[in-house]
């Protein structure tokens, strides 16, 4: 702290905040909650719910904690009677104007109403007035739904759109208890952010169709993990249900919410990342295949691996691997690349090394990047290059193909795939996802999805990113980093080297001592 | 009757209407021949700025559009030092139910006004000022405008005014018809062409003002007092009215009185006496019960309770408050649920909604009020509006939540009886 502290007192406990601090930030930091509903940390206070009143000692009126610089010596208190009156007194004025229809609204469970109502409310409704009546059904962009009763007019969506993204495509219309959000002119949301004015909305008025009415928050596992869509490498929430033990497929990610880091994304992700989690979960390739004379045959995990070690063994051990080529992507993650550097490049010699990845799209100016792909950064600085596949050089020659990730299918034509990977005697394809690639090779080894998988990610800017797995990993599926192990050990290459890795931690430590980058 | 001869004396002794009776005091060359513009003339080629604004101070002049803050120490505020330009607005948005008086000084006198813009400016170091008037002020806001162009055309607006070297230009601009838009802070937001929210405080306008520039807010009527104070002096100004409230106020009467209108008084002259003595007392027949002392937001006074003197403090003593000086008067034949049903009205229509209290708890009380007025009172309603009011009181963005809530909390408390009396009384 460089400016003078300021000594305060909240609820009696004796706090020093630098100059300039809020009332709410000091409480934070005193580890004190003071109820706020219209103040967000990214926008300047508006002052306008009046939840947040408490008293300071000394000034006749209460005053907002979320616009008032504390004073050096400042008495506050966020629980005197005044205060907790004053506070019943918004929430029982917003409850008079509210629908209460909680039991079939999205955000139950996670409303700030609703837990400021448990906190400090808890009072029989006094309002026997007829309720207004307002548009409940009001589509506001492609995917968002805005209801009228609901809304609390905190305008954090207002200034989302005119602070944030700059859009302005929302404001106040009509004046007070008639004052409603609106579009302009049917002029609808449209920018890539749509979707955080769910996660601003403090209340259900804002709810998005593709989380509108699926589940219920409280069954939902709330996860921390990085979006994998691009390379900026955002901080998310992943919501997964993990199902009802006796209804099958009930395992389900609901939704992506933006999760604060501001170095990375602040406190937002864009509609990319957000509404692109269904693809992630889509076409899973779930089993563990050997095309045996064109016939499907389900295998195990030891016969495959065995079975691709015995290709692999006699050409490692006379030092004839010319002929073996690889595929990899940058969606594995670091550990993932270190291993398939280590086993393909350091100890096969592989000179066939290629990436297969999605194609670039373009970027949008704030947080999504062109590059459509999480962590390329870490190959490069692995000394991988990003070599894109020529199919002439990858069939030239080679005998054994092994292929990561479903990618390769989107970046050539089927024809000349196929033409190609026919002169290939020994395919194999380590994928999450069905792309059409599988009707090319011998074998199909299914790998988790990112979401499934404990490991990390350096984004654009060089920042490694730890995450975990969200949910289980999808049927007979592994983590690359595991099947490159595991291959690892059936060829015996190294063999006290790979079995002391054990887990993604074990090998990003491994990393930090081999790459000076990952330290 | 307690009001003293002492208060009286000054009554024919006008500053801002001494010559409305002229047909055409609105010309300047009227104006001029009655000795107009020699205010601004003293002002910028005899005075420093800041000996006006020492003037203005010791004149003991408080705002005459609600809150009664003093007019010199409001200037005072405005950095002298600033890159950004200053603004000066001049309130004319006379919202305030019961409240007359603007229109009349404009209508009649806006050369007066005029040259308080000036002498304020050139105090302020102000080149550019706004007057927002009432948008329904449509022949008010052109006798403006005709008075503005000619006060240019005769050389005190625009470029280098009497040849001093200081600057000023003026511009009217009519608001839309919401009574918010008369709080300071919501009539810079509309003035700036955006919805008339009021907006937080601090930063107060003094520092960030209009286009987020040092400003400098004042009533008609305050302005209007300034070339009196500068051509006669603070010691005359102050002695027509009070040690620390001088000058005069234009109260405006209505209501079921004989001469209803506006009267200009020394500040600290009695209710009764305005009541009475000016305005003729009530109509044959009527027998007073309420008086709203100044302007709809103000605590209504029982009919025992006009022996007051009408200046800020006086009024505050009693709970009630000066605001604009607009008396309304209320006979023993108005039902106070009737009051009560028009300002409940009012404040719900008129809320610009953006605060919790006020947008929700107006209408709330509207409400219960239109179901009291419709019959179907409960027992417990009154006492509800007085606690929905208190929820209100002090806890809004802007001072429209007191100003909506305090006259029904006086109504709800002073007239409980009557109101209940209206309630069903269980039974039914
Ligand atoms: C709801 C509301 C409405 C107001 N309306 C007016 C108005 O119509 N005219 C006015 O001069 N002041 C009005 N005011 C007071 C102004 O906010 C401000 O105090 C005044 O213009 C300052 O000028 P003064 O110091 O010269 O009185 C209103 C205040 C509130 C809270
Ligand atoms: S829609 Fe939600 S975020 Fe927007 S003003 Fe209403 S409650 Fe606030
Ligand atoms: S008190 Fe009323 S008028 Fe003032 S900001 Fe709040 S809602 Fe608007
Ligand atoms: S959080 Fe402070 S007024 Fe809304």
């Amino acid at each position: 702290m460089e400016s003078a502290g300021m000594k305060i007192v909240i609820d009696d406990r004796p706090v020093e905040v630098e100059e300039g601090t809020t009332i709410l930030q000091a409480a934070k930091q005193a580890g004190l909650h003071i109820p706020h509903l219209c103040f967000h940390p990214a926008f300047v206070p508006e002052g306008s719910c009046r939840i947040c009143l408490v008293e300071i000692e000394g000034l006749p009126k209460l005053e907002l904690a979320c616009a008032t610089a504390v004073r050096d010596g400042m008495k506050i208190s966020t629980q005197s009677p005044r205060v907790r009156e004053a506070r019943r007194g918004v929430l029982e004025f917003l409850m008079a104007d509210h629908p209460l229809d909680c039991p079939i609204c999205d955000k139950a469970g996670e409303c700030k109403l609703q837990d400021y109502y448990q906190e400090y409310g808890l009072f029989e409704g006094a309002f026997k007035e007829a309720k207004e009546k307002r548009d409940k059904i009001i589509k506001i962009a492609e995917k968002l739904i805005l209801d009228r009763e609901r809304c609390i007019l905190c305008t954090r969506c207002v200034r989302f759109l005119s602070e944030i993204t700059k859009t302005q495509e929302l404001g106040v219309f009509r004046r007070g208890i008639h004052s409603e959000i609106s579009t302009y002119e049917d002029a609808p949301v449209q920018n890539n952010y749509s979707g955080n004015l769910v996660d601003l909305c403090p209340v259900g008025a804002i709810t998005d169709t593709e989380f509108r009415f699926k589940t219920r928050t409280w069954f939902l596992a709330q996860s921390e993990s990085i979006c994998p869509l691009c390379s900026r490498g955002c901080n998310i929430y992943v919501d997964y249900h993990p199902g009802f033990t006796r209804i099958p497929g009930t395992a389900k990610i609901y939704r992506i919410r933006a999760r604060e880091n501001l170095e990375v994304n602040g406190r937002w992700i864009c509609d990319f990342g957000r509404y692109g989690f269904p693809s992630l979960e889509k076409d899973r390739g779930d089993k563990i295949l050997w095309k045996k004379e064109g016939r499907d045959t389900i295998m195990s995990w030891e016969k495959i691996l065995s079975l691709l070690a015995e290709k692999l063994r006699p050409r490692h051990r006379t030092k004839n691997t010319s002929n073996i080529a690889v595929v990899a992507n940058t969606w594995m993650t670091n550990e993932e690349l270190f291993l398939f550097k280590k086993i393909f490049k350091d100890d096969l010699g592989l000179k066939k090394i290629f990436f297969a990845d999605p194609r670039p799209g373009s970027g949008d100016g704030f947080l999504l990047q062109a590059e459509r792909t999480p962590n390329a950064r870490a190959a490069k600085e692995m000394g991988l290059e990003l070599n894109p596949v020529n199919l002439d050089d990858l069939s030239k020659n080679t005998d054994v193909l092994i292929i990561f990730g479903p990618f390769l299918a989107d970046l050539h034509d089927p024809s000349s795939l196929k033409n190609d990977l026919d002169k290939i005697r020994t395919k194999v394809l380590v994928s999450s996802h069905r792309s059409g690639l599988e009707s090319y090779v011998d074998f199909i080894l299914p790998a988790s999805g990112i979401l499934e998988k404990t490991g990390s990610l350096t984004n654009r800017d060089g920042l490694v990113q730890k995450f975990s797995a969200v949910c289980p990993p999808c049927g007979d599926s592994r983590p690359e980093w595991s099947v490159l192990i595991e291959l690892a050990k059936e060829l015996r290459i190294n063999a006290g080297y790979y079995s002391r890795l054990t887990q993604p931690e074990v090998i990003l430590k491994e990393m930090g001592k081999e790459i000076a980058f990952f330290r | 009757m307690a009001c003293s001869k002492a208060w009286t004396r000054h009554v024919d002794e006008k500053i801002l209407t001494e010559h409305f009776g002229l047909a055409n005091l609105y010309e300047i060359e009227a104006y001029l021949e009655r000795g107009g513009y020699r205010a601004v003339t003293k002002a910028l080629q005899e005075m420093t700025p800041d000996g006006i604004m020492d003037e203005v101070k010791k004149a003991g002049l408080r705002g005459r559009g609600g809150a009664g803050f003093p007019a010199g120490m409001k200037w005072s505020f405005v950095p002298k030092t600033s890159d950004k330009p200053k603004y000066l607005c001049v309130n004319a948005d006379e919202g305030e139910p019961g409240t007359f008086k603007d229109r009349y000084i404009l209508t009649h006198n806006p050369h007066l006004l005029i040259e308080g813009i000036i002498i304020a400016s050139f105090s302020v170091g102000i080149h550019a000022a706004y007057v927002y008037i009432r948008g329904e002020y449509e022949a008010v806001a052109q006798r403006l405008e005709q008075a503005l162009a000619q006060a240019a055309q005769k050389g005190y607006l625009g470029k280098s005014i009497l040849e001093t070297g200081f600057d000023l230009d003026v511009f009217v601009h009519r608001g839309a018809g919401a009574y918010i838009c008369g709080e300071e802070t919501a009539l810079l937001e509309s003035l700036e062409g955006k919805r008339g929210h009021p907006r937080l405080k601090p930063p107060f306008p003094a520092t960030v003002g209009l286009f987020q520039c040092p400003t400098v807010i004042n009533n008609v009527e305050t302005l209007a007092n300034i070339p009196a104070i500068i051509q006669k002096g603070a010691p005359w100004f102050l002695d027509k009215g009070l040690a620390k409230d001088g000058g005069t106020r234009i109260f405006g009467v209505s209501g079921p009185v004989v001469r209803p209108g506006i009267y200009e008084l020394p500040v600290g002259t009695s209710l009764r006496e305005i009541i009475y003595t000016h305005a003729g007392g009530l109509k044959p027949g009527k027998k007073l019960k309420a008086v709203i002392p100044g302007g709809m937001s103000a605590p209504i006074l029982k009919a025992d309770e006009i022996d007051i003197k009408m200046d800020f403090d006086s009024l505050a003593g009693v709970g009630s408050m000066l605001g604009s000086a607009a008396v309304i008067v209320i006979d023993e034949a108005t039902p106070i649920l009737d009051v009560l049903k028009k300002v409940a009205k009012f404040y719900a229509h008129e809320s610009c909604g953006q605060c919790t209290p006020c947008r929700i708890g107006t209408s709330w009380i509207h409400k219960i009020i239109k179901r009291m007025s419709a019959g179907h009172g409960e027992k417990g309603d009154v006492d509800e509006l007085v606690r929905l009011a208190s929820n209100i009181k002090g806890k809004t963005l802007c001072p429209m939540g007191d100003a909506a809530s305090l006259p029904v909390l006086s109504l709800a408390q002073k007239f409980k009886n009557e109101l209940e009396s209206c309630l069903k009384d269980g039974s039914g």
